[in-house]
């Protein structure tokens, strides 16, 4: 038998561990460190649908999109978009062929939407948060 | 040489940076048939592929920061895969809420007018015929198009001004000084839509491939050759003022949807008979499949038109059979346009894949003017975009 004292740091620790098991497929929002912009979820939903254009600064912004085969974008369109990823092919059909929108560049994986995101000032995407690196800032979605 | 090389690929880099073009396609292949010895959307009882199936292609180029052109290539399997340039515009986008277009693009009149063709874009087999089956889909002219949003409400508006021209009875529709206004207001899961259009419209009877229909031409020439030339130009639809008018709802809760458009077109002056269309539809998504059902109805008002000048015939004091065929004529080709009939239609869409869709569907067609038109119809269909 354990002294108390010693218990409770150690169910922390188990704890911490299977918290960051969950941690590990994350979906974070990610842009460019300089971006001050405060982001919220109906906001990145607009974004990356097309209707806005702008953070809430007023400063242009670029949607990077994953691959469809990325297991990113299927979270990502269930969660923030509230749509399967058919449907949002179907949502972006309907403006890709009136002319009326075009869809946000895809990238072949997480770690090219880290690099094109710390490439660019006005770039925002998606990760698992176990691929995030210090070149790009986290927005937290509630 | 070296030189050379150089320049040349520089001259490529600043032409690719200069036009960014995007390449997009559909395709849709549907195959169907009816039960024995019924006809529906030129479908028979042997198995056939060209009636809806068609492939598309779409190129648009970015002019600069602000314009676009985009041209659109539509190959239809009931009109031999001729590729044909159906829209052809550019837009200018003056700010992010406000666009405008110009050239050939698809008028605005129904909630799912845009997308019509692209059968990726939406459960049905093809948007309900009774309703969209209208011979003004595409406009020449110019499209403004505006979205703002407040809140969590959406909103957009177009004002769409120009020329049309299609076909109706196998006859070339023409119109002119077109102008359809539509809002739209959309919040998270509801939608509403609301559309009006009005235009100087023209139906050239002799152009149709229907030798009824010529006839009904050479008819009105007679009755206006012997005196009834106010009733003839009342019955004819030569720059006559049309209008639609169009309201629809949608709720999609995800895992279930519900929506209805209903549509009104008219032309007061003329032998067609008043038009009110509607459809009813509602679906589950279950994974990657949605079943829905369809009901569609279409009716014409019955009143006959121009009672007045019709009942000036018999008064005339012409010979008998001469008042008979006359009336015949002014109370026929309102009788000829008039029309009831509803479709109800079981589909089932299967997510094949993110640019996949695989279809079938079932429609029992019905109508209450001509038992002997009922028809039933089997389609499936493969719907793909890229």
């Amino acid at each position: 038998m354990l002294p108390k004292c010693f218990q409770k740091p150690l169910l922390a620790v188990a704890l911490s561990l299977s918290l960051g098991g969950l941690a590990n497929a994350e979906l974070v929002v990610i842009v460019h460190p300089s971006n001050a912009a405060n982001i919220d979820n109906t906001q990145v939903q607009r974004i990356f649908l097309g209707k806005e254009k702008k953070f809430a600064d007023g400063s242009e912004a670029t949607p990077i999109n994953s691959v469809a085969s990325n297991a990113s974008r299927e979270q990502f369109d269930t969660k923030v978009l509230e749509r399967s990823s058919s449907q949002v092919a179907a949502y972006w059909s309907k403006l890709v062929f009136t002319g009326k929108g075009i869809p946000p560049k895809e990238l072949e994986n997480d770690a090219a939407v880290i690099a094109a995101v710390a490439a660019d000032a006005s770039a925002i995407g998606y990760v698992d948060s176990a691929a995030v690196t210090g070149s790009v800032k986290v927005i937290t979605l509630n | 040489m070296k030189k050379i090389i150089t320049l040349g690929v520089l001259a490529l880099s600043s032409f690719a940076s200069q036009a960014e073009l995007r390449i997009n396609g559909f395709a849709n292949l549907v195959g169907g048939l009816t039960s024995s010895d019924e006809s529906l959307y030129g479908y028979d009882d042997n198995m056939s592929f060209n009636q809806e199936s068609l492939f598309a292609i779409q190129i648009s180029g970015d002019i600069n920061d602000k314009m676009t052109a985009t041209g659109q290539l539509v190959a239809r399997g009931d009109n031999d895969y001729d590729p044909d340039f159906e829209w052809a515009y550019f837009t200018y986008a003056a700010t992010d809420k406000l666009s405008i277009s110009a050239g050939r693009l698809r008028l605005p009149l129904f909630t799912y007018s845009a997308s019509k063709d692209v059968g990726y874009s939406y459960h049905w087999m093809s948007t309900p015929e009774s309703v969209y089956n209208v011979p003004f889909n595409n406009l020449d002219g110019i499209r403004f198009d505006y979205s703002t949003y407040a809140g969590d409400w959406e909103y957009s508006a177009s004002l769409s001004a120009g020329t049309f021209s299609g076909t109706a009875f196998g006859a070339d529709v023409k119109g002119e000084n077109v102008l359809v206004f539509s809002a739209e207001a959309a919040y998270e899961w509801f939608k509403i839509r609301a559309v009006a259009g009005t235009g100087k419209t023209t139906i050239e009877l002799a152009s149709s491939t229907r030798n009824d229909v010529i006839q009904l031409g050479q008819g009105l020439a007679q009755m206006a050759a012997i005196g009834f030339s106010d009733l003839a130009n009342k019955l004819l639809l030569e720059e006559d003022t049309g209008q639609f008018l169009g309201l629809s709802a949608q709720v999609d809760k995800f895992d279930w949807f519900v929506s209805a458009e209903v549509t009104s077109v008219t032309a007061e002056q003329s032998f067609l008979a008043d038009t009110v269309a509607y459809y009813i539809t509602a679906g589950i998504r279950q994974g990657a499949w949605t079943p829905s059902i369809t009901y569609e109805k279409s009716k014409t008002d019955d009143d006959i038109k121009f009672g007045g000048e019709i009942a000036q015939i018999a008064t005339s004091g012409l010979p008998a059979p001469v008042v008979q065929s006359l009336s015949a004529l002014a109370v026929g080709s309102q009788l000829f346009t008039q029309s009831e009939t509803n479709v109800l239609s079981a589909t089932v869409r299967y997510d094949y894949d993110t640019n996949i869709a695989l279809k079938a569907d079932i429609s029992k067609y019905s109508d209450d003017l001509n038992d002997a038109n009922d028809a039933t119809l089997v389609r499936f269909a493969v719907n793909y975009v890229f």
